[in-house]
């Protein structure tokens, strides 16, 4: 008799022990291991938009905005190397470094840049290969040091974020290199007390201007045409600061219609809070909210009510 | 299941020696000693609780303890049920629902004559009763007949924004037109309103910049878009959500509810998705100190169609 009620039970343990597992898996820990895999980044510009738009166009002549219109200016041999304010410092990488950054330059971004950084008819994938003039080192920074650059598969309609190929001595390098053959803005930016930030403040700008791509935990999402807003999680300060500031990719570029005191607040936000999400329940479920968390109840919560009274009672 | 197991018999008339008054347990000592096992670790589990709640403990220790204590003592309970009492299984006959014809009539003369006799004795009261029930019924439809009312009348076809509005943020700061650069985009609204609530349900506006110079969306619209600034209703044509989603590389609006696509370099056509029109754009001009401000209103209704409009 015990024997085969055993028997009896094998089947739906089992079945309760995979579901229960392949939750843990999916959900535990946010999203950032199997969602981030299966995503690929991009560039999706005209490269004709590209070469036309001249560096005026990424700029803005809101004072404390990530342009040199800030309140203050550094200035060495008559070249602008680093402005901002107590918020937001933006430096350029020292010019000593651009040898170094030339040549690496050559070796890593000119095949598909072109040798003077001016961007590649894109041949298939629309918008790949762009201008590289212009467009400040924050740009060029970030797309070193988020592993995006150099890209592994160029067809693909959204670079990967993937493990950093340059260290982040070369990115600067390059970076020196690049912004030194056509001057221009945003520098990297150095966001300072991020700890004593305003993340309600942050929240709201967040909620307003961000989350609607990048969903309200930060988790990231689907968007048209096979491209997507990646997920925020285990995104360094200096790299959300410049994708606010830059625009990287189909995002928008936040310029003038930020303070460089409101993208503080966002990067805190995002850093100490979105980063660090608070689950009392033990695991986020990927913060997808009640679909994930129903499911979750239903599959779990009745699978093991079904199996208790599958125990107590008895068949006639 | 055996076959001599499974066929139910009466408690009542059941011998102890009956099959159907063993236990389920091979071995009842042993089933014993485990399940009084199980519930000493229950027991101590409970008192671990205590002890925990004593200490402040952190959340988990309280949820352990309570919680495994109490299953484990369920949990012997249970198998104490099922494994050490006799395993049946047993049926009783009920007895007779029906009543005796006897009973049955007296029970209708309390109801019937004198309930009735009773109850006929108050007119007042019971016309009073009538009377709260009708009054009732009647106050009932009030909801109803309010809810048809009053009509929306120009309410649906105008938003806030007229001749000269500014166009500010969320924080009631005006956008002047060297903020954006080109793929950068922000939410406006009608300057004094941003904090309303008919301001951020029906005036928000999103404000992109498409190009450096002056942008045409659509022909009959060429003084809309000043210094490439163009401003289309931020509410989906389809159901009204915020259409929030900004792809400038793609220059694609995207509404997050059903992914309707909004073409913003083509007057927001749609290109993809439910929506059934084009976002109204709202002609915008840059004014003598470099403020962006609207030349008017919407041309249309803003959001999703109502019954004056398919």
């Amino acid at each position: 008799m015990t024997l085969s009620l055993t028997r009896r039970l094998v089947l739906p343990v089992l079945v309760i022990v995979t579901v229960a597992l392949s939750m843990l898996v999916l959900f535990a820990g946010g999203s950032s291991g199997a969602s981030e895999q299966a995503q690929v980044i991009s560039s999706t510009v005209t490269a004709a938009q590209q070469h036309t738009t001249p560096p005026a166009a990424y700029q803005t002549t809101r004072a404390n905005a990530g342009t040199a219109n800030s309140t203050n200016t550094v200035y060495v041999n008559g070249k602008l190397v680093a402005y901002g304010n107590s918020d937001i410092t933006y430096v350029n990488p020292p010019s000593s470094l651009i040898p170094l950054g030339e040549a690496l330059y050559a070796q890593n971004c000119a095949s598909c840049h072109g040798n003077s950084a001016d961007g590649v008819p894109a041949n298939g994938t629309p918008g790949a290969f762009p201008n590289l003039r212009g467009l400040g080192s924050a740009t060029i920074d970030f797309w070193i040091e988020s592993g995006r650059m150099p890209a592994k598969d160029t067809t693909q309609v959204q670079a990967l974020r993937k493990q950093q190929v340059l260290s982040k001595p070369e990115a600067l390098a390059i970076a020196a290199y690049v912004t030194s053959l056509s001057p221009a803005t945003p520098y990297i930016p150095v966001v300072h007390n991020i700890s004593s930030a305003n993340t309600s403040e942050g929240f709201s700008l967040f909620a307003l201007n961000c989350a609607a791509c990048h969903t309200i935990t930060g988790g990231g999402d689907a968007l048209a045409s096979n491209t997507y807003a990646p997920s925020l999680r285990h995104i360094p300060a200096t790299q959300v600061a410049e994708a606010i500031r830059t625009g990287p990719g189909n995002m928008p570029r936040f310029t003038g219609n930020l303070s460089d005191a409101q993208v503080r607040d966002i990067v805190a936000y995002v850093t100490l809070n979105i980063q660090h999400p608070v689950n009392p329940g033990g695991f986020g479920l990927g913060g997808l909210g009640p679909v994930a968390e129903g499911f979750v109840g239903l599959a779990l919560g009745v699978g093991i009510l079904a199996l208790i009274a599958f125990w107590i009672g008895d068949r006639s | 299941m055996t076959a001599e197991h499974g066929t139910p018999v009466s408690l009542s008339t059941a011998s102890p020696d009956d099959p159907h008054m063993q236990p389920l347990a091979r071995n009842p000592q042993r089933t014993e000693r485990l399940i009084a096992l199980a519930m000493f670790v229950g027991i101590l589990g409970i008192v671990g609780f205590g002890v925990a709640y004593w200490y402040n403990a952190n959340g988990w220790v309280y949820g352990v303890t309570l919680g495994g204590g109490i299953t484990l003592l369920g949990f012997g309970i249970t198998a104490w049920g099922k494994y050490l009492m006799p395993k049946g299984p047993f049926v009783e006959e009920r007895h007779e629902l029906r009543g005796t014809d006897e009973e049955r009539e007296v029970f209708a003369a309390a109801v019937v004559q004198r309930g009735g006799g009773i109850l006929g004795r108050r007119k007042l009261l019971a016309g009073m009763a009538g009377l709260g029930l009708a009054a009732f019924g009647v106050v009932a439809a009030f909801p109803l007949i309010r809810s048809l009312g009053p009509l929306p009348k120009k309410t649906l076809d105008e938003t806030d924004w007229t001749k000269g509005s500014y166009l500010v943020d969320s924080t009631g700061r005006p956008v002047q037109v060297g903020d954006l650069a080109v793929g950068g985009i922000v939410t406006v609204f009608p300057k004094g309103y941003e904090d309303t609530e008919n301001g951020q349900a029906v005036d928000q506006t999103v404000l992109i910049r498409l190009a450096t110079t002056d942008y045409t969306t659509r022909p009959g619209r060429e003084t809309w878009g000043p210094a490439g600034y163009v401003a289309y209703s931020k509410l989906c044509t389809h159901l009204g959500c915020p259409v929030g989603l900004y792809e400038q590389q793609l220059e694609k609006l995207v509404c997050p509810c059903h992914q309707s696509m909004f073409d913003v370099t083509n007057g927001a056509e749609p290109d993809f998705g439910p929506a059934p029109r084009p976002l109204p754009q709202l002609p915008i001009y840059v004014d003598g100190r470099g403020y962006l401000r609207a030349q008017g209103g919407y041309e249309e209704p803003v959001g999703p169609g109502f019954w004056e409009r398919s």
